[in-house]
């Protein structure tokens, strides 16, 4: 990588959260990784929504499970 | 208990479910009865290889994307509805596009996926979509379709598709965040 600049590579949050959802669709290109990557590192809240959307999706595909009713210990 | 008991006790489920995706009850209604159907005729399919309600899930989502594909594009999608869904995101972050308030971590969200109650509310969060919202996200999520089949299904760009994927889980997100972790922080 031939930039020496970090703000190049810098991502706003905003734009992280459309990518974070983007990467839930599709392999991201390598530039946007990484500078995804680096972003998360520096940032607590985006690292956030990114558990949550992974956490999401998980909570989707179970929606039709089966599971005991209320009360039930577990 | 019966067959026809068990049945009947995922019914209504089933019917919610192809509500949700199809948003067109008799449609929904035709898709819930082949699925019931085919489960009648053919009990031994599932027999000792998954729960009945998953099994029949597995079916009645076969069902809706055959539904799906057939309708494809005749039936035109819902004329956009989103315009305030998408200031409400905008209204989410700075202009210089940092947070406006920090999105706080949810407390244990494994425990979530124990409890039918917590899923009664994502329920409810993914019905609070927009209806093109809701299928396009059901379509991804529920279905476990791709993007590009889901495109095509619908004819529009992956540019799109994305977009309102974006929108419908920052909307989600923010429900749960609202209307169920919120609560236990």
């Amino acid at each position: 990588m031939n930039e020496r600049s970090g703000a190049l590579l810098r991502l706003k949050c905003q734009e992280v959260s459309r990518l974070l959802s983007s990467g839930q669709d599709e392999t991201l290109p390598p530039a946007d990784r990484a500078r995804l990557r680096l972003h998360l590192v520096m940032c607590r809240a985006c690292r956030t929504v990114s558990d949550q959307f992974d956490f999401i999706r998980r909570a989707m595909r179970q929606l039709d499970h089966e599971r005991p009713p209320e009360g039930t210990p577990l | 208990m019966t067959l026809e008991h068990q049945l009947a006790d995922l019914h209504p489920l089933l019917l919610r479910f192809a509500r949700a995706q199809l948003r067109h009850d008799s449609l929904a209604e035709d898709v819930v009865s082949e699925t019931l159907l085919a489960l009648l005729e053919k009990p031994e399919g599932f027999e000792g290889r998954s729960s009945l309600r998953t099994y029949a899930t597995g079916i009645l989502k076969f069902k809706i994307i055959d539904v799906l594909r057939a309708r494809g594009r005749e039936v035109p999608l819902e004329p956009l509805d989103e315009q305030s869904m998408d200031e409400a995101l905008d209204a989410l972050f700075q202009a210089d596009g940092h947070w406006k308030d920090p999105p706080a971590a949810w407390q244990e969200p494994d425990r979530a996926l124990e409890q039918a109650q917590f899923f009664e509310t994502l329920q409810a969060c993914v019905d609070r979509l927009p209806p093109r919202l809701g299928r396009i996200f059901l379509m991804r999520e529920w279905l476990e379709m791709e993007t590009a089949a889901i495109c095509a299904e619908l004819d529009i760009t992956p540019n799109h598709c994305g977009v309102m994927l974006y929108r419908a889980r920052m909307s989600l997100r923010e429900c749960l965040d609202l209307n169920w972790f919120g609560e236990t922080r």
